[in-house]
């Protein structure tokens, strides 16, 4: 037990492990200090926010906005809400609070009409493609679990059609105005880029942040850490997993 | 001996004809003279209108201004202010990328925006890594020597006192070059962070030969241009002002000898005369109240790189150009090339935190020319990467990990190191830009850019990923994680020596039409895999050249 969470060896990595899948996140130690997504991370020591008064005006605006924003969404509609919020909790495996608001992130960013300067060929805007995905969500949550909505789903259900989006196995009704796989990379793309920006995120992580003007010191050679920066840590009992490690 | 007397003088030696280094302010990023910069009327018939402040517009800019030449560069992005403008921050700098509608088709569709498309006084370079390597000379001859892609008008020797002086301007650091043709850096190299160095390990445990460098960021001070504070945030837009690009680097010194940047100005069509065929000008549009201007010149240079230097010139129709400009053989927009840039991950026991430091720090040339052994024409080169949080989100998805398992992985970033290819992807006439059915908010049809890669190009791609994972297992990683992606614009607008082969002569000048250039990447017929940045402004200094002393004779 102690050699598969122990973050040298890397046992708690997927492609690690016999069945191929993450093990349960409560090997996790809980977060100390600020906050993360869930409350669980690897730097339970570490708060990103902690720096806020180093960083650059500019920059702190941009940053802090993300933990100002709030409903009701404008983009979406009430119907689609639902399902948006759902779809977001399931790409990026949020089950409770405290929530990274991916939802409303990616409503923001479509009501704002920010593009990323591609379209694919033969695909909608991506406005309309995200319209489309969740509405074929819901058709998928009725055809093959005779549910309303795809939030009515039980989480496995969930799973298992996110899954068929990401392997482009879906078809019928609005998935064949779409090409699937390329669906589901348009909304990664902003599901992704929306939580990776949220500083909780940047806590559960241990990533460094805005580092302007203070900039980096330390470099290297090897796993060298700056002032502020917080070494990784598991839940385990560290007399316990000593004596694991020597057994 | 001079080469021992410049090694000596390392940091020492700068440019002589730009002094942009000590125009820069100390104490802020904003670009000196915009206050003061020259204006002229659209009725003024200027000597050069230029369309785009990328690299290649701003050094051709630049260069003339200091001959006395009158130009104005029109511009489609904003004039930044970095201090304000700029955040230290991934999604922040959206803003940064030309983000309005493209259509991307083909069996292999290039993603652009962020990953390759700039938009702004500065160009893609305000959000390039900074690597800065040289084209070796193999690449201007592909054809004659490996039977690929094809030979250019022009060789290595007519670039090289541009490369040697251009790097003096950025400045480039890095350690002596074995590769190409063999030269120096005028700085010293970097150094590196502990993600890096794992790599570098590896690759000396495979035989492979890897130096620091070469990038344009300052090692040391350059005249006001302060030392690089190793925040990590070069694809972000420098606020420091230790990574080169044209805001700092050349336009500085255009607008102190009289170049005017008419910013948020998004050109439309060059026109042109129907009774000589020369150009007179160019129409564009202001941002905001979509006023219409045409700026008068006896010269115009499209500088707007390989997407929208293809879209102006097929949109510049008339009754004497029914296709277009320089298009009366079908050949604008063909030939694009990107490169491919997979990258493969690997996880370490150590916290590596890859973060810190600039992406860019050590590259490795040995597999860039033709082996046969290999089973493909031309090659690849090695460079280390280091993704922020965004991106190395993109790469774990890439390699099918969503929900629990992404999670899983992106907790785990601070252990993993990342190193990534640039493979030379052959140029093919079908990977083209054309004109779309859509149009953008002026009725310019928008962009439509089809891209196929040819078993070459993915022989290339297969070999060089088993490359830079066998570095990776030799450097002892305990997993590895892999995406495949493309990097990079050039051609479009290829130089050649007819019009049936190309859209341009050796002199950047539009075939048919005497008084057109185009002066950006998208004149490149073979690319290398050596990032554009540099060439492109070697280019630009080159036709500099070539026109001044043209005007002059």
């Amino acid at each position: 037990m102690a050699e598969e969470h122990d973050p040298r060896t890397g046992g708690h990595l997927p492609h690690l492990r016999p069945d191929g899948q993450p093990p349960d996140p409560s090997w996790l130690p809980r977060q100390r200090v600020g906050v993360t997504p869930q409350m669980i991370g690897r730097y339970p020591d570490y708060d990103v926010l902690a720096s806020v008064d180093t960083w650059d005006r500019a920059t702190r605006e941009v940053v802090t906005k993300r933990l100002r924003l709030r409903g009701p969404l404008r983009f979406f509609t009430a119907q689609e809400e639902p399902t948006l919020r759902a779809f977001c909790d399931v790409a990026t495996a949020q089950d409770s609070e405290p929530r990274v608001p991916v939802a409303e992130m990616v409503d923001d960013k479509l009501a704002a009409g920010r593009l990323d300067g591609y379209r694919y060929a033969g695909m909608p805007r991506d406005p309309d493609t995200w319209r489309l995905v969740l509405r074929g969500l819901d058709e998928v949550a009725a055809s093959r679990y005779g549910r309303d909505t795809f939030g009515a789903c039980d989480p496995r259900a969930r799973e298992a059609i996110i899954g068929a989006l990401a392997d482009g196995s879906l078809s019928g009704g609005a998935w064949d105005e779409l090409d699937v796989s390329r669906a589901f990379s348009v909304c990664m793309r902003a599901i992704l880029e929306a939580f990776y920006s949220h500083p909780w995120a940047w806590n559960e992580i241990g990533y460094g942040g805005p580092a302007y003007p203070r900039g980096y010191m330390r470099l290297g050679p090897i796993a060298v850490r700056e002032p502020r920066e917080r070494p990784g840590a598991t839940a385990e009992d560290p007399l316990r997993a000593a004596e694991d490690r020597e057994s | 001996m001079t080469g021992r007397l410049r090694g000596l003088l390392k940091g020492a030696v700068g440019p002589e004809a730009n002094d942009s280094r000590y125009l820069l302010d100390v104490h802020r990023r904003d670009m000196p003279g915009q206050d003061t910069m020259a204006r002229y009327q659209d009725s003024d018939e200027v000597d050069l209108c230029i369309v785009g402040a990328g690299a290649g517009g701003s050094v051709l800019a630049q260069r003339l201004a200091r001959r006395g030449w009158r130009v104005v560069i029109i511009e489609a992005g904003p004039f930044w202010h970095p201090d304000q403008d700029w955040v230290s921050d991934e999604a922040g700098s959206h803003r940064l990328y030309w983000n309005q509608e493209r259509v991307i088709g083909g069996d292999d569709p290039i993603e652009l925006g962020k990953n390759n498309s700039g938009r702004g006084v500065g160009g893609s370079m305000i959000h390039y890594a900074g690597y800065c390597p040289r084209f070796h000379p193999s690449d201007f001859q592909t054809k004659t020597r490996d039977g690929v892609g094809a030979d250019w008008p022009i060789s290595y020797s007519d670039l090289k006192p541009h490369y040697e002086e251009v790097e003096r301007e950025l400045p480039v650091a890095g350690q002596d070059w074995p590769w190409g043709d063999p030269h120096r850096y005028p700085f010293s190299p970097h150094p590196i962070g502990g993600a890096a160095m794992v790599l570098w390990k590896g690759a000396i445990a495979q035989g492979i030969e890897m130096r620091v460098g070469p990038v344009g960021i300052v090692n040391g001070t350059f005249g006001n241009r302060p030392h690089c504070i190793y925040r990590g945030f070069c694809l972000q837009g420098c606020k420091v002002s230790a990574k080169a690009s044209p805001y700092v680097t050349h336009l500085p010194d255009a607008l102190a000898h009289g170049v005017e940047i008419r910013a948020n100005s998004m050109a439309v069509r060059v026109e042109t005369n129907e009774a000589d065929g020369r150009a007179t000008g160019v129409t564009y549009v202001r941002e905001g109240d979509g006023v219409e201007g045409h700026q008068r010149a006896r010269a115009v240079a499209v500088a707007g790189y390989s997407i929208e230097t293809p879209r102006l010139l097929l949109h510049s129709t008339s009754k004497r150009f029914p296709g277009g400009l320089g298009n009366s053989e079908d050949q604008v927009g063909r030939y694009v090339m990107v490169q491919g840039a997979s990258q493969t991950a690997g996880r370490f026991g150590e916290e590596l935190r890859m973060y810190k430091g600039p992406p860019p720090e050590v590259s490795s040339e040995q597999f860039y020319e033709t082996d046969k052994a290999r089973g493909f024409a031309r090659g690849f080169s090695i460079q280390t990467v280091s993704p922020q949080p965004i991106g190395w989100a993109e790469h774990v998805l890439a390699d099918g990990h969503w929900g629990r398992a992404l999670r899983e992985y992106m907790r785990d970033y601070n252990h993993w190191t990342t190193i990534g290819v640039l493979n030379e992807l052959l140029p093919h006439p079908e990977n083209r830009v054309t004109l779309d059915q859509d149009t953008d908010p002026y009725g310019v049809p928008v962009a439509r850019f089809d891209y196929s890669a040819s078993d070459n190009d993915k022989a290339n791609i297969a070999y060089s990923t088993d490359v830079i994972t066998g570095i990776l297992h030799a450097a002892g990683a305990q997993d590895i994680l892999t995406i495949h992606r493309y990097a990079h614009l050039v051609g479009g607008a290829r130089m050649g020596t007819s019009p049936d082969n190309s859209v341009v002569n050796s002199d950047h000048r539009v075939w048919g039409v005497p008084n057109l250039f185009v002066a950006d990447g998208s004149v490149c017929p073979t690319q290398g895999s050596a990032n554009p940045a540099l060439t492109i402004m070697a280019l630009s200094s080159r036709l500099a050249q070539r026109l001044a002393s043209r005007s002059t004779a």
